[in-house]
């Protein structure tokens, strides 16, 4: 019976193909998720592997100063010394020691003026090692001299400079010029290890500019002798040196690896999660596909009942089919996934400047059985009820005409209303913070019930919105046809619909917070910053990562004609009463002009060293008051103590507590990495303007800008992420638009004989297709209007849900009518296919069949 | 019941009726084949449908072409209305030479030169009686002419039930709902393809009855497909095809004629006497 069902299944190709499409779609995102994330974090166990590979054991000094591993600026500040080298090198089994230099912040300003690299792997800097075997001098010779340095094949490329020219270097150091002796290499050929840049200086030179620190090392890295096994060799120097970190290099590897696999997985789950509400999206096509069929199939159906199948053999035969196609189409999305992976990963190495040492991909078991298992699942679960209803076909319908009464919808309103019901108040809870689950658990659960609620509402709803919109069209023959059509099989346009309108709300949804988002800066920049111009420094982080200017010019800014107010910030993490504190260091009176500092208790006013600036939150967190005082403690300096003098109200620009620029020493970097200047008179600004970027043109990390160019700037960051999700959601939207295509080939198919008299009595095929067309577009705007409704409500709970101060909750109308116009669009192209069919129908057999 | 046990339905005798429009050779044709074959397939599973049909229809008569089973009759008629391409001959409607129109001819064809009945009712059940009646006249843009409509609405008796879906239409009643959508645009042809094989004897009476009405106080031109002899004792002119060749011609029939001739038809030896 099984065999013989199966051929009933075969006999719908195309329609079985389209649903299969929807999970091959959804299947090959997810599988391609995981290949690519795979792949990309195997990338980094092998370079990291290669790294240390040649590390018995390395020693770095514990790091104890505020904010420790976590500040992300600065300069390195957990050192060694020559005494710890000598105390390893007497370790028993050391068989020699390597002290080495390493930070983040040596970047080289390649021949167009712009500095080389920064978009993701490190612009290291390094002291030179004359037998690392992971280094490979290719040209020229180790640098002996401080104004000599060695660089990296890779980085030699990209900036244009070659051997025996002379490059400008920004260190701790503003750009300074430096001799390029020699050119290195690392195993393998390869230019660099992952697409970071390298420079490499003199180890006196590398300790000054590198770590302000002479006579200092980051690492001792240690070869063991003959022997001696990494683990004893490292408990021994750990013996030795009980103050300081002591693993082995398959240690070191091990931890840098998941440093990078939580980032890998981060994305990676990203990803998944995108594919999930794909693969959700495509259910409803395939519940509407399994439902057609068992529809069409009811005289067959009834047939097999009638020869004495049983009910489950029925169920059971529709369920083989939905399993069968779902894994069918889960092995070829995993295939194509696969593909999808390779590009992926090649193009997320290119994302971050990247070239991680890994060639082909990384298929996991997991990754092929999760990609298997959830597309079957998702297809069978989507037929359970198509199945359900199969089974229900008394024998008997064997024997008459297969009549489809409509059923009335009071059962499936009423369910969609409590459902939506449900949602709703689960969203209100999330708003309102009530409840002990996380926020956004309430919010996630509240919108899948709202999406079930109202694709259930959808049939009441589809016809009274499906005819009103039909109005649109009722000038015209084939429009009105159209529209009478849509609104035939309420159920089905609205199942259909309902695909769309998940991606919709999404996207509208994301599309409300991103305009909430860019309204809450906007007004922030324009409430809380009363400058006209800023100095801003490129965005670089990792240890020693150190982009700024010279804080004394704040000073000269503050003196240019026409400025009435310039404040030039540093910032780092430090510790006030045993607390990792982020602070300013700054002119306070010109920063409360220009910040709008409200003082709640004491004085908003020029700081002298000794004294600090509270914010609120920071002087309740600590219970300090005006006159007490506070012991901060810095990454490079002795403990200070500081009078508070006042209290003031954090706002958008400035949430932290502020001090006298003179007590900012110890600050990591020794730059500042904000400026901020009032220009008295707008008139003056370009003229400011100009002497500004005059004043920074040596360092090409430093850049000028207006308000409206900061605003500009971080509402691009908004976009951008605006526009990822939207690029990941077109799965969810290319997966609906395939239903539309599905339920009106369907039509097409089921009103062969009608199409065939409207041709009979004139109908131009040009007509007929118009018709499909309307119809197409109707299902289309029904659902992203659905989408729309939703979306808004989404984002609205989103926004209110956070609170943030950040967020101007903001309909961005112009979004909404674009979104509702490419569905129009969508609606047309779905409609391309099924439009084709239908006018291409032979008139005589479509009227002749009997 | 006649002697055969078959139910005569219920009609005016014929002959009673003016002969007012009653064809003369002057009329001008509404149709007609000339020398028409119709060939499926190729070799050994070549069927011939047509062989050399010639036949004209002259305006405002009413032909029905009978035939039995497989012996073209459908053939034909969809080669008549531009459905079916000819293999060889020609067709042509009013002026109008159907053999070699394209789909945009054919359609435009169909808009302004010829109507359907067909078996099935074929209505669009999205759309009223109204609607459905008014179709191919706003397919084409066309603008109803009130009065004709008025008059089609009374002649079927449909002024209650023009606001009716078809669903809530009986067989008889959808019947006429799709006489008059023919009947409407007041084509050159009106093809009808066993207009009376779904309807019991009562209805069917009533739509032949009404479309004999229509081309004797019309002038419409029918040409329609049966097999019932009932339905073609209400036509002017009734031509019998066997084998795919015209093979006898009947005017002014009654059923017994009709049925006289299906039995030789049936009975090859008396055929070729």
């Amino acid at each position: 019976m099984f065999r013989s069902m199966l051929r009933g299944l075969l006999t719908h190709k195309l329609r079985l193909a389209l649903s299969a499409l929807a999970v091959i779609l959804g299947t090959m995102f997810m599988s391609g998720a995981f290949v690519a994330g795979d792949t990309f974090a195997q990338g980094f166990t092998a370079l990291f592997s290669t790294v240390n590979r040649d590390i018995d054991v390395e020693v770095t000094a514990k790091d104890t100063s505020p904010g420790g591993q976590n500040a992300q600026l600065g300069t390195p500040t957990a050192l060694l010394d020559q005494q710890d080298v000598d105390t390893v090198q007497k370790v028993d089994g050391v068989a020699k020691t390597t002290p080495g230099v390493y930070s983040a912040g040596a970047r080289l300003i390649g021949s167009d003026g712009k500095v080389v690299g920064g978009n993701g792997p490190p612009q290291q800097g390094i002291a030179w090692q004359d037998q690392d075997p992971l280094i490979q001098l290719r040209q020229g010779r180790p640098p002996q001299a401080a104004n000599e340095i060695a660089i990296n094949q890779g980085l030699s490329t990209d900036s244009g400079f070659g051997l025996g020219q002379t490059a400008n270097v920004i260190t701790l150091e503003p750009p300074t010029p430096y001799t390029i002796v020699g050119i290195f290499g690392f195993p393998g050929d390869r230019p660099s290890l992952a697409g970071e840049t390298t420079v490499a200086f003199t180890l006196a030179q590398a300790q000054r500019v590198l770590l302000n620190a002479p006579g200092k090392f980051t690492s001792i890295d240690v070869t063991a002798a003959s022997g001696v096994s990494d683990d004893t060799l490292r408990d021994r120097i750990a013996a030795a040196l009980p103050d300081d970190v002591v693993r082995t290099g398959a240690q070191v590897a091990e931890e840098q690896q998941s440093a990078t696999s939580s980032f890998v997985n981060i994305l990676k789950t990203g990803l998944v999660v995108f594919a999930l509400i794909g693969m959700f999206t495509g259910a409803f096509l395939i519940f509407n596909t399994f439902s057609m069929l068992v529809a069409q199939r009811t005289r067959e159906l009834a047939l097999y009942r009638s020869f004495g199948a049983s009910r489950g053999q029925v169920n059971r035969s529709v369920l083989l089919e939905s399993v069968l196609l779902g894994l069918a189409a889960s092995i070829v999305g995993l295939a194509l996934g696969i593909l999808v992976g390779y590009i992926l990963n090649k193009a997320l190495q290119a994302f971050i400047d990247a070239s991680l040492p890994v060639s082909g991909v990384v298929v996991r078991a997991y990754a092929v059985l999760t990609t298997l298992a959830v597309g079957t699942a998702f297809t069978v679960v989507a037929a359970l009820i198509p199945a359900l209803r199969a089974s229900r076909v008394p024998p008997i319908a064997a024997m008459r005409d297969a009549v489809t009464p409509d059923k009335p919808l009071t059962r499936l309103t009423v369910a969609g209303a409590v459902i939506l019901a449900a949602g709703g108040l689960l969203l209100g809870l999330g708003v309102a913070h009530v409840g002990d689950l996380p926020t956004w658990l309430t919010l996630g659960i509240g919108a899948a019930l709202t999406f079930l609620g109202v694709a259930l509402l959808a049939p009441i709803i589809s016809r009274p919105l499906t005819t009103a919109a039909g109005k649109a069209f009722a000038w015209s023959v084939p429009g009105r046809l159209g529209a009478r059509n849509t609104g035939r099989n309420p159920r089905r346009t609205a199942v259909t619909a309902a695909a769309l309108m998940i991606g919709v709300a999404l996207a509208t949804g994301a599309g409300v917070f991103a305009q909430s988002a860019k309204a809450g800066i906007s007004n922030a920049f324009e409430r809380d910053v009363n400058a006209q111009l800023a100095v801003t420094t490129s965005f670089s982080q990792g240890p020693g990562a150190n982009a700024g200017f010279p804080p004394e010019l704040e000073q000269t800014m503050a003196a240019l004609p026409g400025v009435s107010a310039a404040v030039a910030l540093r910032t780092d993490t430090v510790n006030l009463n045993g607390s990792d504190r982020f602070v300013l260091a700054g002119d306070a009176q010109a920063a409360s002009t220009i910040f709008n500092l409200k003082p709640v208790a004491g004085n908003v006013r020029e700081l002298d060293p000794g004294e600090v600036l509270l914010d609120q939150d920071t002087a309740d967190a600590l219970r300090l008051g005006v006159g007490d005082r506070v012991t901060m403690r810095t990454a490079r300096a002795a403990p200070v103590t500081l009078d508070v003098v006042g209290i003031f109200k954090p706002n958008q620009a400035i949430s932290s507590s502020l001090i006298s620029s003179a007590d900012a020493g110890g600050f990591r970097s020794p730059f500042a990495q904000q400026g901020f200047v009032q220009v008295a008179n707008d008139s003056q600004v370009p003229q400011v303007r100009a002497e500004l970027d005059r004043l920074f043109a040596n360092n090409p990390e430093v850049t000028v800008n207006d308000q409206s160019q900061l605003i500009d700037q971080a509402n691009s960051f908004v976009d951008i992420l605006l526009g990822i999700v939207n690029t990941l959601l077109a799965l969810t939207i290319i997966v609906a638009v395939l239903g539309v295509v599905n339920t009106l080939l369907l039509s097409v198919f089921e009103r062969t004989r009608e199409l065939g008299l409207i041709r009979a009595v004139g109908m131009s095929r040009a007509q007929v297709g118009r018709m499909i067309t309307v119809e197409s577009v109707l299902i289309s705007v029904f659902g992203a209007l659905l989408g729309i409704v939703i979306g808004v409500g989404l984002g609205v709970a989103i926004v209110k849900a956070l609170g943030d101060e950040f967020l101007s909750l903001t309909v961005p109308w112009g979004y909404l009518l674009i979104t509702l116009a490419l569905a129009i669009v969508a609606g047309a192209i779905a409609a391309v296919l099924p439009a084709i069919r239908a006018a291409r129908l032979n008139v005589l057999q479509a009227i002749a069949y009997e | 019941m006649d002697a055969a046990g078959r139910t005569v339905l219920v009609r005016p005798d014929h002959d009673l009726f003016t002969r007012g429009n009653q064809v003369t050779a002057s009329d001008p044709v509404a149709a007609r084949a000339d020398d028409v074959w119709k060939v499926y397939g190729s070799g050994e599973a070549e069927v011939i449908a047509l062989r050399g049909v010639s036949v004209t229809f002259q305006r405002g008569v009413f032909t029905a072409i009978m035939g039995p089973s497989g012996s073209g009759k459908s053939t034909l008629m969809h080669c008549l209305a531009g459905l079916d391409s000819v293999t060889r001959g020609e067709v042509h409607i009013g002026e109008t030479r159907v053999t070699g129109l394209g789909d945009s001819g054919l359609t435009k064809l169909r808009r302004d030169k010829v109507g359907f009945i067909f078996q099935q009712f074929n209505l669009l059940p999205t759309l009223s009686a109204k609607e459905n009646i008014l179709l191919p006249l706003s397919i084409a843009g066309r603008k109803p002419d009130d009065a004709w409509f008025d008059t089609v609405i009374k002649t079927v008796a449909l002024q209650d039930r023009l606001g009716h879906r078809p669903a809530q239409l009986s067989g008889g009643q959808q019947q006429r709902v799709a006489c008059a959508r023919a009947l409407v645009a007041r084509p050159e042809v009106i093809f009808a393809d066993e207009p009376t094989g779904n309807l019991d004897s009562k209805s069917g009476a009533d739509v032949l009855g009404f479309l004999r009405d229509s081309v004797k106080t019309y002038g419409q031109t029918i040409v329609m497909v049966t097999h019932d002899p009932v339905a073609a004792s209400y036509a002017d002119r009734v031509i019998f095809l066997a084998d795919g060749a015209v093979v006898d011609e009947l005017s002014d029939p009654t059923p017994d004629m009709v049925l006289d001739r299906m039995k030789r038809l049936d009975n090859p030896a008396e055929v070729a006497r």
